[in-house]
């Protein structure tokens, strides 16, 4: 065997490796977040179920802010729909959780479609206005429906008839445990199989890159940029549906609150985009950080003030978060190219 | 009796006031190498353009292996069999060279299979897990054609193919067109480098403010008073400088 038939041998052995690895890994954090409510008190278990939905909308942003490439300021919209939507089938149909978390995903689904289609020809600043807008507008909407409450709010049943998953008794902070669990990890291994193993993660990457080019190549890149936008808005229904039936009062302010979306940007952002595990880092720091200087601090504007520097930071001198810090990817000195490969990133105009 | 595979009747395109394109007839036949040539500014990226969908025509027609092709989006035509690169290549970024032969639709069964058959062809196989962004600007044109031929295409535009590229790469990637035409793909090729034009093409188009000037063999072309004129300004006796 020549020697380059050797090394690539033992490239392959090695990629092999490191897959299983990968994979051992996964089980292992599956198999620790399982078990993990039994050492837990309420305490820490809420803080838990906070973490993981914050991880789980942060990868849903990524789907379409990190792989597609679009500054979707917008996303939290779907955050607040989905938990209206699901308000609405258990309170004024009384269906089950689990109907109320199926109709936020459909509901999320059309709804982005329709939003989708004429905001996803713009580009760049403008798709992000337009989705700012959409999210603003559908803000004010819930405050004068009378089929969300209006300024009043929404009050969700908490009795165990509103499950239908064998759980004996009411839903208790376990069942929201693992209903969060299931869902991040959940979008976290659809996002891995889908953007990093499958051809069509390589098509997303490829119109983000160069939409042009990506057609020449047989791309329908309006279609993919569309699956990609519905994709990720319906798992952010599921999200706000689950935290609605969480927290068993929902209003306006609260679940359709343009933070909600700003959180979401700079978990990914923090962590890495267009990675898998950036959200996850940036999720756990951002919802950490948060909750750690509401508790010791006990004032939650310190907190906006440190992640306005923390975004600052990483715009400057870390364009690919802390992972591409953990790779090695940083540029102290060359704050002018880390801030262009973040506009360009975003398809920026400059 | 001569078959066509690529023909544009009297395609135009406006930009405002400015016509890049002014009612340009040509036609491309099957199994050849058509070359494009013309000073900067007289409109052959902008025919490529037109021609693949990326701008719509403001009039005129293109028909691709017997099809009216005229308003068609980029990708229908790319995948009807018509593919093309660009002028300043780009490949896709975070994905391995591989995977930017995977990314293109193709037709296809076993897409792994025939990525790693283009990459060995093209003699990039060894990069094929490599960054792609970590590419030679010689080896990315070669990516760039090893995505294009993933669409298994009747014909192919390439926009300035050796452009930038070291000469020993140059003549590899020259080699591998003629492969590729024995094997009966036309090519539409622009470029301004008239030694690879005298080489490789069979006809040669000339362009000159947006309108198709003057048409034939390379000879015949640059002995044209026409062309003399497009690229000198003035129908001097002095040669055309390639």
């Amino acid at each position: 065997m020549s020697d380059t038939e050797t090394d690539s041998v033992r490239e392959r052995f090695r990629s092999l490796l490191d897959q299983a690895n990968n994979r051992l890994v996964a089980g292992g954090v599956i198999a620790v977040l399982l078990i993990l409510p039994v050492a837990l008190n309420t305490f820490w278990t809420r803080i838990a179920v906070g973490a993981l939905m914050w991880i789980g909308l942060a990868q849903s942003w990524n789907m379409i802010g990190g792989y597609a490439g679009y500054l979707d300021f917008g996303h939290g919209a779907y955050f607040g729909i989905g938990a209206f939507a699901t308000a609405i089938t258990m309170t004024t149909y009384e269906l089950p959780f689990i109907v109320g978390l199926a109709v936020a995903a459909a509901v999320c689904a059309t709804i982005s479609l329709g939003v989708g289609i004429p905001t996803l020809r713009l580009k760049g600043a403008y798709f992000a206005i337009a989705t700012w807008a959409f999210a603003e507008s559908m803000h004010e909407l819930a405050l004068i429906l009378d089929i969300t409450g209006g300024t009043f709010g929404m009050s969700l049943p908490t009795g165990a008839d509103a499950i239908i998953i064998p759980f004996p008794g009411p839903p208790t902070e376990m069942f929201f445990y693992y209903v969060m669990l299931a869902l991040a990890v959940g979008t976290t291994i659809l996002a891995y199989v889908l953007f990093e193993r499958s051809e069509f993660g390589f098509r997303v990457k490829a119109v983000r890159d160069n939409e042009d080019a990506a057609q020449s190549l047989g791309i329908n890149a309006e279609r993919i940029k569309r699956q990609v936008y519905v994709l990720s808005c319906s798992i952010a229904g599921l999200f706000g549906g689950a935290n609605a039936f969480y927290i068993t009062f929902i209003h306006p302010n609260d679940v359709l609150d343009a933070l909600i979306t700003d959180q979401m940007i700079i978990m990914a952002l923090l962590g890495g985009l267009g990675t898998i595990a950036g959200p996850i880092v940036g999720g756990l720091a951002i919802f950490m950080l948060d909750r750690m200087s509401s508790l010791f601090l006990g004032t939650s504007t310190l907190y906006l003030s440190m992640i306005g520097l923390l975004i600052m930071l990483t715009v400057l001198f870390a364009p690919s978060g802390i992972i591409g810090v953990l790779r090695g990817e940083v540029g102290i000195t060359d704050v002018k190219d880390n801030v262009s490969e973040l506009a360009d990133k975003f398809n920026f105009t400059r | 009796m001569s078959d066509t595979i690529l023909e544009t009747h009297d395609l135009t395109k406006k930009f405002g006031a400015l016509t890049a394109n002014d009612e340009i007839s040509l036609s491309v036949e099957r199994g050849s190498i058509h070359g494009v040539i013309g000073p900067n500014g007289s409109g052959k990226t902008t025919f490529f353009n037109t021609l693949t969908g990326m701008h719509q025509p403001d009039g005129g027609t293109i028909t691709f292996d017997g099809t009216d092709i005229t308003g068609w989006k980029p990708y229908k035509i790319a995948r009807r069999g018509l593919g093309r690169t660009f002028q300043i290549v780009s490949p896709f970024k975070n994905m391995t060279v591989r995977q930017n032969l995977l990314a293109a639709k193709s037709g296809g069964t076993n897409k792994q299979k025939q990525a790693d058959e283009i990459l060995e062809f093209l003699e990039i196989d060894h990069l094929a897990d490599d960054d792609a962004s970590d590419m030679s600007g010689g080896q990315k044109k070669l990516l760039e054609l090893g995505r294009v031929l993933m669409l298994d295409p009747d014909c192919i535009l390439l926009d300035e193919p050796t452009a930038g590229v070291n000469p020993a790469l140059e003549q590899r990637i020259l080699d591998h067109l003629s492969e590729i035409n024995d094997d009966g793909t036309t090519f539409l090729i622009v470029e301004h480098d008239m030694n690879v034009i005298q080489n490789v093409v069979d006809r040669v188009s000339v362009f000159d403010q947006g309108k198709h000037i003057v048409e034939g063999s390379f000879d015949e072309v640059t002995d044209d008073k026409r062309v003399r004129e497009a690229y000198l300004g003035s129908a001097d006796d002095e040669e055309v400088p390639i």
